[in-house]
């Protein structure tokens, strides 16, 4: 634990090719100024820190915790600067590299603007190929389009308390990466009896059979650590995009890939066979409670 | 002598009710009839089988695992889509000739008899052994690009309709020459009738 | 002497390449870096997928280009024949999300770049903590995110409707968060009640009061701001919502407008290579957003500050101040009439279906966004996304300059850096 007399770890937000979205969801942690006392800001992008960027591009300064949001372009200059250049300088020092965004670990949806050259910093998708390979023992990807800001917040608490974060083969923390988004999810029930949404706009029925609902392939926490404390995508009837995955985004979205009425993709680990045999038992029954509005307003008065 | 299993017992009563279901018919076969014939007492055969109703459930699961296990090992093969089709007609057929009683069961007790199976085995649960693979089958051959993608149903129905269809007439003695005369002429339609457009 | 100023904040980077002569700004170019192509990635996807594709063109506004979107869906289903029609409760659904997204902007700008901005040129007291607006744009996530399921970045408007389908606990506390947000802005930011502000008739109402807005109309003034910025004192609102009256305004007069008049061209940016392009109406530069916005429905208080500081940086600043009291009001009522039972989407035929042109205009933070689709068997051919920093921050020549160079001219360098950001740049948006 750091104490008040030990000095405060040097904080560092960079950025490659970016919507800024991170940035924004960032903004949104509760506890955000609490947050960032507890480090000393070089640089941010939202808000006037310790130095202009210009300070920063000249390269003379060092930091203790590097965030690198957006796609990584090779070509890309920021104030005449290669951001390669950048972030290879910032890299060498820093303790801490952590990638912010789907964009900055896997490459993500600004990896298509230049496909050939563009990449996230560690991965380029699930190739263990980035500029910043030799320094992937310090690397956490915090993949999501965006991030979910208590994400960022778990992560910088971690390292402000100096403990070590768990990471899984893509280097996520398993903390936040190991549950499916299907986890939590409101309408678990009627995924369990293969109770189909009949289109959108409706509170009942599962989206992943006919509106290419993602969940249960998808690592995050989004229905257990619900956005912005109040929801997620799935409660309200949007369907997850996979968006912590190395393969967002996708393409044909919001409606299933099916061969033959088939799922082509099944729930993470479960052997098609499986599923299919316990999908087509569910599907046999037909459940009168499950298969009729939740609440009839039209009708009880 | 090694002395038989639980389990060969079993599938010994199984493989006697079969045949007797088929030579007398489902409704007239009582459990002595079975027990006789297996060699057992009616109190030992209920020690495998508590009533008529879970005996039957458990014939269709049977065959439905046998056929969904055959299935299965062609699924597996590293052949076409056109050849496993091909593979699971011919293989239907040669149930068909060599144990007719298990398809005969299928069709004229179990989708004959609906009242029989109505609770416990409703829908597909049944039979969900074989479903399973046979979408495992038709999902390969839409992913693989060689069969064109529509309704599972629609797909299964052809499938499956036109095989029962074929051995029921066979079962008739409807049809002049012998089954397996047919595979190739009926395969080519099946897998013409599928197949990407 | 050409000098470079590199801009941060902005979303994104920017840099003015300032002529100064006499220690004033001659004329000033701008140009934009950085280069996603956005447009080509949506060639060849399934046209649903700009739902999920163009929000990523902002952090910011994401949810703009959402409703662009699928306002461009539903004009191509139109136009390709079939009748779209919204319920009364998913269209108040898309507009309250569309405001909270826009006060959340608004604040973000005030307390995050304006006020710490303007400390640089006034000795005026100015609220040193940005991160209250951070805060209160939190809040006004929240309630997004009850119909919307997450802010930044959900994908809740479907071409017929929302996929949201919620009861009254959501609009209760939609409600809640939204009178959070106005006791908020009341007690931190005013000093005063919102519906006091919404009487007010002018600034001079402010006197007596003591509070963060209060204070930085006082900086404005003290730093003449009301007597620099001037552009071509023209607006333009083009995003048919509610809230806003869709016109262009010359000097008060409003005229009726056409979105297929809006062009755009390369910008000039004869330093650096940009990005950006300009967007003109009628081959003529508009100011765009809370300005033009409330020129055009007639505020008196936005009337009589137009009437002594004309479009000046002083002018520009307080209308996006009362257009967050303005917003707050209008979200409060759209909230009381939404009637649950009436469908959330009201179905279409497969996108599939469709091979049409579509056009979707919003009003986004900073003014008209517009999104312009065309579609072939469901399959998107061509896609364009003009963004209202397009319309306020273009760089042409002097002969013809855009609102923000306009504004810029005649003063020294560190006011017109401070008027280039009283358009509320975002730069992402301009380049896509």
């Amino acid at each position: 634990m750091l104490s008040k007399n030990d000095k405060k770890l040097k904080l560092l937000w960079l950025q490659g090719l970016t919507c800024n979205g991170n940035t924004h969801s960032f903004l949104n942690l509760a506890s955000l100024s609490i947050l960032l006392s507890k480090f000393e800001i070089l640089h941010f992008p939202a808000m006037q820190a310790m130095h202009t960027f210009e300070v920063i591009s000249e390269l003379k300064l060092s930091c203790d915790v590097l965030i690198f949001e957006g796609t990584y372009d090779p070509l890309m200059k920021r104030n005449d600067v290669f951001v390669k250049d950048i972030l290879q300088h910032y890299a060498k020092e820093a303790k801490y590299i952590i990638a912010a965004g789907s964009c900055a670990s896997f490459g993500g949806m600004f990896k298509a603007s230049a496909p050939e050259r563009n990449s996230g910093i560690l991965f380029n998708e699930k190739n263990k190929s980035g500029p910043l390979i030799e320094y992937k023992e310090k690397i956490i990807n915090l993949s999501g389009c965006p991030i979910h800001p208590e994400w960022m917040g778990f992560t910088l608490s971690m390292i402000v308390n100096n403990q070590k974060i768990l990471l899984d083969e893509l280097h996520r923390p398993l903390e936040l990466y190991s549950s499916l988004a299907h986890h939590g999810c409101s309408r678990n029930e009627y995924f369990e009896w293969k109770v189909d949404a009949k289109g959108f706009g409706l509170k009942e029925g599962c989206l992943f059979y006919e509106q290419g609902c993602r969940a249960p392939m998808t690592h995050s926490s989004c229905n257990k650590i619900l956005w912005n404390e109040v929801s997620s995508k799935t409660r309200i009837g949007t369907p997850c995009f996979g968006c912590t995955e190395p393969d967002f985004p996708r393409s044909a979205l919001f409606v299933t890939k099916t061969n033959m009425s088939i799922p082509q993709d099944v729930p993470l680990g479960i052997p098609k066979r499986s599923y299919l045999t316990m999908a087509g038992i569910a599907k046999t029954f037909h459940i009168k409670r499950l298969e009729g509005k939740l609440i009839d307003y039209k009708t009880t008065s | 002598m090694a002395r038989v299993t639980k389990e060969e017992r079993r599938d010994g009563i199984i493989s006697v009710a079969l045949k007797l279901f088929s030579e007398k018919g489902f409704y007239i076969t009582t459990i002595p009839d079975i027990a006789q014939k297996v060699g057992m007492s009616v109190g030992n055969f209920y020690n495998y089988f508590t009533s008529k109703d879970i005996l039957a459930k458990e014939l269709v699961l049977y065959i439905s695992d046998y056929i969904g296990s055959q299935i299965r090992e062609i699924n597996e093969r590293d052949i076409s889509t056109e050849e496993k089709v091909y593979e699971i007609v011919s293989m239907y057929f040669t149930m068909a000739q060599e144990k007719p009683e298990m398809i005969e069961y299928f069709l004229r007790v179990y989708l004959s008899n609906r009242e029989v199976f109505g609770e416990g085995c409703e829908g597909m649960i049944c039979v969900s052994a074989f479903v399973t693979e046979m979408m495992i089958f038709f999902d390969d051959g839409v992913a693989s690009g060689d069969l064109h993608d529509q309704d599972f149903f629609s797909a299964f129905g052809l499938f499956m309709g036109y095989l029962g269809g074929m051995v029921f007439l066979f079962g008739e003695k409807i049809l002049p020459e012998p089954l397996e005369s047919y595979k190739e002429s009926i395969s080519l339609n099946i897998y013409n009738a599928l197949k990407k457009r | 002497m050409i000098t470079k100023q590199l801009l941060e904040q902005i979303e994104g980077e920017a840099s003015v390449y300032f002529d100064i002569k006499d220690e004033k700004v001659a004329f000033a170019t701008v140009s934009f870096p950085h280069f996603r192509g956005m447009e080509s990635i949506l060639e060849g996807k399934n046209a649903l997928d700009s739902l999920v594709i163009t929000p990523r063109v902002c952090g910011i506004c994401g949810h703009a280009h959402l409703m662009a979107s699928v306002r461009a869906l539903e004009d191509a289903y139109k136009n390709g024949g079939y009748e779209v029609k919204l319920t009364q409760k998913s269209q108040k659904i898309r507009e309250f999300t569309l405001l909270m997204e826009m006060i959340q902007n608004h604040f973000k700008w005030l307390y995050m770049v304006i006020m710490p901005e303007l400390s640089k040129l006034t000795n005026i007291n100015l609220e040193k903590r940005p991160l209250k607006g951070a805060f209160a744009a939190s809040v006004a996530a929240k309630a997004i995110a009850l119909f919307g399921g997450q802010w930044p970045h959900s994908s809740y408007m479907v071409p017929g409707g929302v996929t949201a389908d919620p009861t009254h606990i959501e609009l209760l506390q939609a409600q809640n968060y939204l009178q959070e947000l106005i006791l908020f802005f009341e007690k931190e930011s005013l000093g005063f009640s919102l519906e006091e502000f919404l009487s007010f008739e002018s600034c001079k109402e402010f006197s007596g009061f003591n509070s963060d807005i209060v204070s930085l109309e006082a900086a404005l003034m003290d730093a003449q701001m009301h007597q620099k910025g001037f552009a071509h004192d023209r607006f333009f609102v083009m995003g048919a919502h509610g809230f806003s009256k869709v016109a262009k305004v010359k000097s008060t007069r409003t005229f009726s407008v056409e979105s297929r008049y809006i062009t755009t061209q390369a910008a000039y940016a004869p330093q650096a290579q940009s990005f950006a392009k300009n967007a003109l109406y009628k081959d003529l530069y508009y100011e765009t957003g809370p300005l033009a916005r409330l020129m055009a429905k007639g505020i008196p208080f936005v009337k009589n500050m137009h009437r002594r500081y004309k479009d000046s940086a002083y002018s520009r600043v307080m209308a996006r101040v009362y257009e967050i009291a303005s917003m707050l009001s209008y979200s409060q009522d759209l909230l009381k009439d939404i009637e649950i039972t009436q469908d959330s989407v009201i179905p279409l035929v497969d996108m599939k279906k469709i091979s049409a042109e579509g056009v979707g205009v919003v009003e986004a933070p900073r003014g008209p966004l517009v999104h312009r689709v065309k579609i072939e068997e469901g399959i998107i051919k061509k896609y364009e996304i003009i963004t209202p920093t397009q319309f306020n921050i273009g760089s042409s020549s002097l002969e013809k300059p855009t609102p923000v160079q306009m504004a810029m001219q005649g003063l020294s360098k560190e006011d017109a850096l401070f008027i280039f950001r009283t358009f509320d740049v975002c730069s992402v948006c301009t380049t896509h």
